[in-house]
């Protein structure tokens, strides 16, 4: 059967059923990557949830919330928003993509973006100007390690957008040249579009999630 | 024809072409990035992470009055992990890929430098995890012989109480650190892809990052030492951590580093197995030191995150005064201690499993006989891993929990035990009426199934509460989590480093000195950790540097026979040393007639693991049997005739149309 030898310093020899068995295997991981990203959150803001839940059960020495203390309420749903419109777009830019409208799919990303990064630079402002110490009950604390772990999110979340964006565009040029690289690069490329996306649906869930229970249920 | 196969995700690389004509020029090896980069922007950034924290901090009240400064503390040690990655180029990929860029994998170059570099090549990283996890074993080990020394006399001190107790939590945190990996690090790295039949890891940047994220967590937990060290032992319980000196940030940022470590490498060993697996490599035809990888990465991924959260919540709480953990401000205490064991159990089976996973592989080899219920133990090693996320409140039995929660939690504890039961029998029903050979990674797997037992029967005391009651805090309970983690995981690790070592070096162990090694660390291990039970029935506590009189005879037995089972580590240093560096003998490709199929390869063991990627036809536990099926065809001529034959599924035979 036909072989195809690759650059020399890769050191093996590959046939073309190989490599579209370890192309799939790359995208197949990607896919599995994503989930199991998402899992790995999950577990983490469920500790979070866990810390909300307990600390306002045992409400020790009636301080979980003294005063009634609450958040901006106007800066948390500014944030929230951007982080659904962020998700909004990446879909519709997936959606585009998927139709072969890369540009629509550029610009709804860069947006998202930019809509992403102005989400993590109000999460980081809003935690220079609260309006209560952080020691001030079991409330001021949980929230002050939510806007921390809110801040790790909306990073992991911006930078896979954005490496992706870059990428794409610099690669256009190459995968039009070469259309075998072209064609796994692609799928490849699509499977990473998918999963960033739908990474993201889950940092809107998360979003949404702890803006009712910090900032509207108290 | 040739054609760019460079992995799709460097498609449109902007490096790792070589310039035509003329050869590529060799870098001397000190220059460019490795440890020596890593330990010089390490201290650089300890340094300025210390000068911005106390810039940042320098009006706080209290840190003009309790002259310590956690702010600095903690920025200097989390600066000095990121000089340690960008000293050893861990963060040149994340940083180009901002950019667009994706770097060329470039192979390791053939030389020992490699392996203090930042590599993506797995038996490198594998090897690279190998030295680390001994350093961390004889940190540790040198750390329980200076507890046991201090524990001759009940009444003469070497010692002061702080140290002791500084180098209790020391040595159980630097112990906890290694044995969590222990085996995913170096075995599963270096064996998990050749086990599946793949060419390479899923993420091979993840997994270097990992081993340098574990490796930075060593310097940042020792620094402790000199920092005044930490009150809490291991468990690092609250109000205690927040009361405690500067050392308690060093085990709050060491073990959230090394808890991003252990995330990642469960991570990428997790995608690496589902997706990975080679045509045929069918989940019954996974070896069983795969499942239990399989499951202790399940684990990994998922309960570690909480302990990394539970550690931000501590450094939050000393750094910028949250209260999480501080009742008298509207915390708790107890939510340290559920976060934390919520973590902590299911860490007890990433330690447990696998050590059966490396057992499983060589009972069938040295008795010539199937794996016997294979399924079972499979079906055994998920089970205990899912159970064991439902068991965390019996380490609170004696913390104030409401006490009719605890009889739902003794429960799920003794449930626990049918698994692991089921993992047990499958060892025993192997060895029912075999021949066994007596090599020497055998009586290490022998000796694990004898020492787990101890530690998994008074595990099963622990679990009922009147016994935890009573014994709750003792050197019993010591002596019983001893027996599973060091009877059980150590043993088994060094039986899987004996048995792997001749396909990972391609030399030979010397056997006489192994067995030595065997037989004085298996009879001075129980001679070391079972009077401890007795200790702990008669009532000395754990942590406390003082004890009754009555109790110094016991007590000197074990410190004289844990000197004499750290002196038969040594006996392994020189064997290793010894037989792979000063007298090396080629091991023959196959020495124990093993049919799994990472000794099928050559050795050593080709840089893409195999030539082809092979086609698996069956399970590699076919012994003895008259006429067993061919494990793999290392030569298959197409994947799609092979799976017209049966050689159906495996990690990428799936989702193509996705």
């Amino acid at each position: 059967m036909s072989q195809v030898r690759v650059p020399a310093d890769s050191g093996y020899v590959a046939t073309p059923e190989e490599l579209a068995y370890e192309a799939r295997a790359a995208e197949n991981a990607l896919f599995t990557a994503s989930r199991v990203m998402i899992g790995i959150f999950a577990f983490a803001f469920a500790a979070l949830a866990f810390a909300y839940f307990y600390l306002r059960s045992t409400n020790s020495a009636g301080l979980w919330r003294p005063h009634d203390v609450t958040a901006p309420v106007a800066t948390g749903t500014a944030i929230m928003a951007l982080v659904l419109a962020s998700t909004g777009l990446l879909a519709f830019g997936l959606r585009q993509f998927r139709r072969n409208d890369t540009l629509d799919w550029d610009v709804a990303g860069w947006t998202a973006v930019a809509s992403g990064l102005l989400a993590l630079g109000l999460q980081c402002w809003e935690l220079t100007d609260l309006p209560f110490s952080p020691s001030t009950g079991g409330y001021t604390s949980v929230f002050i390690g939510w806007a921390v772990m809110d801040i790790i999110l909306l990073v992991s979340g911006v930078y896979w957008a954005e490496t992706l964006l870059a990428r794409h565009a610099r690669v256009r040029k190459a995968a039009t040249e070469d259309s075998r690289s072209a064609g796994f690069a692609s799928a490849h490329f699509r499977v990473n579009v998918e999963s960033c996306t739908y990474f993201w649906g889950f940092i809107a869930f998360v979003s949404v999630f702890f803006w009712v229970f910090f900032y509207i249920a108290g | 024809m040739t054609l760019d196969v460079a992995p799709p995700s460097q498609v449109g690389s902007a490096g790792g072409v070589r310039p035509p004509g003329g050869a590529a020029m060799r870098r001397p090896s000190w220059l460019g990035q490795h440890m020596g980069t890593g330990i010089v922007l390490a201290v650089g950034g300890y340094a300025l992470g210390h000068y911005l924290g106390n810039v940042i901090a320098s009006g706080y009240t209290y840190v003009g009055t309790a002259a310590e400064n956690d702010v600095a503390i903690v920025l200097a040690l989390v600066l000095a992990v990121v000089g340690w990655l960008l000293g050893v180029g861990a963060l040149n990929y994340p940083l180009a890929k901002l950019a667009g860029r994706e770097p060329a994998a470039r192979p390791d170059a053939d030389h020992w430098t490699k392996y203090f570099r930042f590599s993506v090549e797995h038996k490198t990283v594998g090897l690279q995890y190998l030295i680390a996890v001994l350093v961390f074993l004889f940190t540790g080990g040198l750390l329980a012989m200076s507890i046991r020394t201090e524990l001759l006399s009940p009444t003469n001190h070497i010692i002061g109480p702080g140290t002791y107790i500084s180098i209790v939590g020391e040595h159980g945190t630097i112990m906890m650190m290694m044995a969590s990996s222990l085996v995913v690090g170096p075995l599963g790295n270096w064996l998990v892809p050749l086990m599946i039949g793949a060419r390479r890891m899923a993420f091979p940047r993840v997994e270097a990052f990992s081993f340098w994220l574990f490796s930075a967590g060593y310097f940042v937990i020792l620094t402790a030492l000199p920092l005044g060290g930490f009150p809490t032992g291991w468990t690092g319980y609250a109000p205690l951590q927040t009361q405690a000196d500067v050392g308690m940030d060093s085990y709050l940022v060491g073990f959230s580093v090394i808890g991003l470590g252990m995330i990642l490498a469960g991570f990428n060993l997790l995608v690496t197995i589902i997706n990975y697996r080679a045509p045929g490599m069918t989940w019954g035809r996974l070896p069983v030191f795969v499942w239990s990888i399989l499951a202790t990465s399940a684990l990994l991924t998922l309960a570690t995150p909480t302990l990394a959260v539970a550690c931000v919540f501590g450094i939050l709480d000393r750094t910028v005064g949250t209260s999480f953990y501080v009742a008298a401000h509207g915390g708790s205490s107890y939510l340290w201690e559920n976060l934390f064991w919520f973590f902590g159990h299911p860490e007890v089976y990433i330690m447990a499993l696998p050590g059966f996973g490396i057992v499983g592989e060589m009972l069938p080899v040295f008795t010539r006989k199937p794996l016997f219920a294979y399924r079972v133990a499979a079906a055994g090693m998920i089970g205990v891993a899912l159970l064991s996320f439902f068991v965390w409140q019996h380490h609170l039995f004696q913390s104030g929990i409401n006490p009719d929660m605890r009889p739902l939690f003794m429960l799920t504890t003794e449930l626990i035990s049918i698994p692991t039961g089921f993992i047990y029998l499958v060892g025993l029903g192997t060895l029912y009426k075999a021949k066994i050979r007596f090599e020497v990674p055998m009586l290490f797997a022998l000796a694990m199934y004898f020492n787990f037992l101890i530690g998994g029967v008074t595990g099963v005391f622990l679990s009922d509460v009147p016994v935890d009651v009573t014994v709750h805090g003792s050197f019993f309970v010591l002596a019983h989590f001893h027996y599973t983690i060091m009877g059980g995981l150590v043993f088994a690790f060094f039986g899987g480093v004996y048995y792997w070592t001749p396909k990972i070096t391609g030399k030979s162990l010397n056997k006489t000195l192994a067995k030595a090694h065997f037989w004085a660390m298996f009879v001075f291990f129980n001679l070391t950790f079972f009077p401890m039970f007795l200790i702990g029935l008669l009532g000395q506590p754990r942590r406390v540097f003082e004890y009754a009189q009555g109790l110094q005879t016991l007590n000197d037995f074990s410190s004289v026979s844990a000197f004499c089972l750290g002196a038969s580590f040594i006996i392994f240093v020189v064997n290793f040393v010894w037989s792979i560096f000063i007298a090396p003998q080629e091991a023959p490709a196959n020495p124990w007639g093993s049919l799994g199929l990472e000794w099928q390869t050559a050795t050593p063991v080709p840089r893409h693991n195999f030539d082809r990627i092979p086609v698996v036809m069956a399970d590699p536990y076919h012994y003895s049997e008259p006429d067993p099926p061919p494990v793999a065809d290392l030569a298959p001529t197409s994947f799609a005739e092979m799976a017209a034959a049966g050689a159906d599924g495996g990690g990428a035979s799936r989702g193509g149309d996705r």
